[in-house]
């Protein structure tokens, strides 16, 4: 059900810059910095344009520091930028205007919106008359949600009681209740294991398909981006170094394969006269190789002649892609 | 203006709802305040009674308006105990921590929110008790005082009792009217206080001026104030004029040139709170994730 409509959020020459104190090491310079102070300029963004239409699906990666969150909060109004314009649904964010908080919602993952001694249909009663719900659609999309997420049992149970996944499914709950256009996720998968991470992300793909809520994602698990975003931007030190595909960057990233074959009997030391296949692990029976994307089926050739018992090809380890990409990305 | 007041009324219901079953959750919380501020109120009143073992007035005051004094100033700290003290309190950690985000980004006052959500039931006691302290301290008013004599007055021109009775109520309802106003300016210098967060990574223990402040005048009322100190604690710091001017009112000390200027006090200190809070919030930088 996307709609691709129109732009609700554009950013032209976006500047987030922060003053930073700065002091000499030891006493001495702890004394001085009583009366002089050194300050450096940190620009935390970096004249950034973006544009995401109505019903996008957006992944925000990066570095630690990279600027990420900092983007994310001029967009919900939390700060202001230093320079630049920014409209989002049509409102400038950092005016604080009811009327459009009412039309997004921000799910951070190290800042909890729940009241941890209460429970969570508690919660929901409060953000119900926040948000100003009708009671029946608060209803039907309290419902709607429970079932989706699959937390009936839980919502009459203290919040402090939660598993940190079960935690992570009602703050999506509590951010989702007034059907906001736009949905900021900060690090949803931060901390959880791989099944609450599935499960996730199985959720906002849901919400994005079936509501058509558009939703801009920051993570540092290229799992949730490759699996959730059709569209990435890469942002490295404040500055914009990729915005398109998420297929076509991983396309452009990821170069290698990994091959592990397995033998019946122990291998023996061969080495492969394929260009780029470079041997990663091995032990008796079984050997790792890494070799260029192009030249993977020459290396399968090759490893078929000794007549392995077991082959897997595998994409390359995600993290040493992201490690490329900023590398490689570097202004 | 006024969906917006219903909706704050909403809200304020389920805030006090969600407080109170979350301080049944831990019995301590419940009584907790209540015991703090139990013995502050005791501490106040031995104090009182080590002074006046001494001394038989303070600045014409004698010991029915001091009592009446201190049962103000009781009564306006337990209310702040009660309404907005924790929630205002706990601003600088929800700046410093960058909790304050998730306040800004809900369609309802951060400031409302803030105000309201710690509320404290188990303070309600403190509230009574004060307002014993108040009517004990009214019946115990000195003999030469304003109100006494103009009830004497009163009663010896007049057998009508409709008209004895129609001053004081006169007087009651400008009591409660400067203490309702007293407690807004209370809230604003606390407000004002925990503001300096939102510009300052450090607030340089800037509640201590607010305690050190209250501290003393609680124990002195601000007519006790001359020159230097009475500039300090009746315009900048305004904790001078808090019980003063209520008790002023309701014993007769209250004139025209007093009335003007508590009320203007309360208005530049409201628009100072509204502009260093709202020009803050700008400031804001959120803390680093």
């Amino acid at each position: 059900m996307n709609h691709m409509s129109h732009t609700v959020v554009r950013t032209e020459g976006l500047v987030k810059k922060y003053r930073r104190y700065k002091k000499k090491e030891g006493i001495r310079g702890s004394i001085v910095s009583l009366w002089k102070r050194d300050y450096e300029e940190k620009i935390a963004v970096n004249q950034i344009d973006l544009s995401i239409e109505e019903g996008e699906f957006v992944g925000l990666i990066g570095h630690n520091g990279a600027g990420k969150t900092t983007l994310i909060k001029m967009l919900t109004g939390i700060i202001a930028p230093t320079e630049g314009t920014i409209d989002v649904l049509g409102y400038y964010p950092n005016d604080l205007k009811n009327e459009f908080k009412k039309q997004y919602a921000v799910v951070m993952g190290q800042k909890s919106q729940l009241f941890f001694e209460l429970t969570v249909n508690d919660t929901l009663r409060l953000f119900k008359e926040i948000y100003e719900i009708p009671e029946r659609e608060f209803q039907e999309n309290k419902n709607y949600f429970v079932d989706l997420f699959g937390v009936k049992d839980l919502m009459d149970v203290q919040v402090r009681t939660l598993s940190l996944g079960e935690r992570m499914k009602m703050e999506l709950i509590v951010a989702l209740l007034h059907n906001p256009r736009i949905l900021f996720l900060d690090e949803p998968t931060i901390g959880l294991d791989a099944v609450a991470s599935r499960q996730i992300r199985r959720f906002l793909k849901e919400i994005n398909e079936q509501r058509g809520t558009t939703i801009i994602l920051t993570s540092h698990y290229m799992e949730d981006i490759k699996a959730l975003c059709k569209r990435t931007v890469v942002i490295n030190h404040g500055i914009k170094i990729y915005d398109g595909a998420t297929e076509e960057l991983f396309e452009k990233y990821q170069r290698n394969k990994r091959v592990t074959v397995t033998f019946g009997n122990p291998a023996g030391d061969f080495v492969p006269k394929t260009y780029t296949a470079v041997l990663a692990e091995a032990d008796s029976h079984k050997k790792i190789y890494e070799v260029s994307k192009q030249y993977a089926k020459e290396l399968l050739s090759e490893l078929m002649e000794h007549e392995p018992e077991d082959i897997v090809v595998e994409e390359e380890e995600i993290g040493v892609v992201v490690e490329r990409i900023y590398q490689e990305g570097k202004p | 203006m006024r969906k917006r007041v219903k909706k704050n009324m909403r809200v304020l219901k389920e805030l006090l709802y969600l407080r109170f079953h979350g301080l049944v959750v831990f019995r301590l919380d419940f009584f907790g305040p209540f015991f703090v501020d139990g013995s502050l109120f005791f501490i106040q009143l031995f104090a009182f009674e080590a002074v006046y073992s001494n001394v038989t007035t303070i600045g014409g005051w004698g010991r029915g308006e001091m009592i009446l004094y201190i049962g103000t100033f009781s009564l306006l700290n337990a209310v702040n105990m009660t309404i907005y003290f924790f929630g205002v309190n706990g601003i600088p950690d929800k700046v410093k921590s960058g909790e304050l985000d998730l306040y800004l980004t809900k369609p309802v006052s951060p400031l409302f929110r803030l105000t309201f959500e710690h509320m404290s039931p188990g303070s309600v006691p403190l509230i009574l008790m004060s307002v014993c302290m108040i009517v004990y301290g009214a019946g115990h008013l000195n003999a030469n005082s304003e109100i006494v004599r103009v009830q004497e007055e009163a009663v010896r021109q007049f057998s009508d009792s409709r008209l004895v009775g129609a001053l004081p109520a006169e007087r009651i309802a400008a009591y409660v009217f400067w203490v309702l106003i007293m407690e807004i300016l209370y809230y604003e210098m606390e407000v004002l206080m925990r503001s300096v967060s939102l510009y300052l990574v450090s607030m340089a223990r800037m509640e201590q001026i607010e305690v050190a402040g209250t501290d003393l005048c609680m124990k002195l009322p601000g007519i006790a104030f001359y020159g230097i100190y009475k500039v300090i604690f009746y315009m900048i710091l305004p904790y001078g004029i808090m019980a003063t001017l209520p008790v002023q009112s309701l014993i007769g000390e209250m004139n025209w040139r007093l009335g003007i200027f508590g009320v203007s006090i309360v208005l530049v200190f409201s628009v100072l709170t509204v502009v260093v809070w709202k020009r803050g919030l700008k400031h804001y930088n959120s803390a680093s994730s």
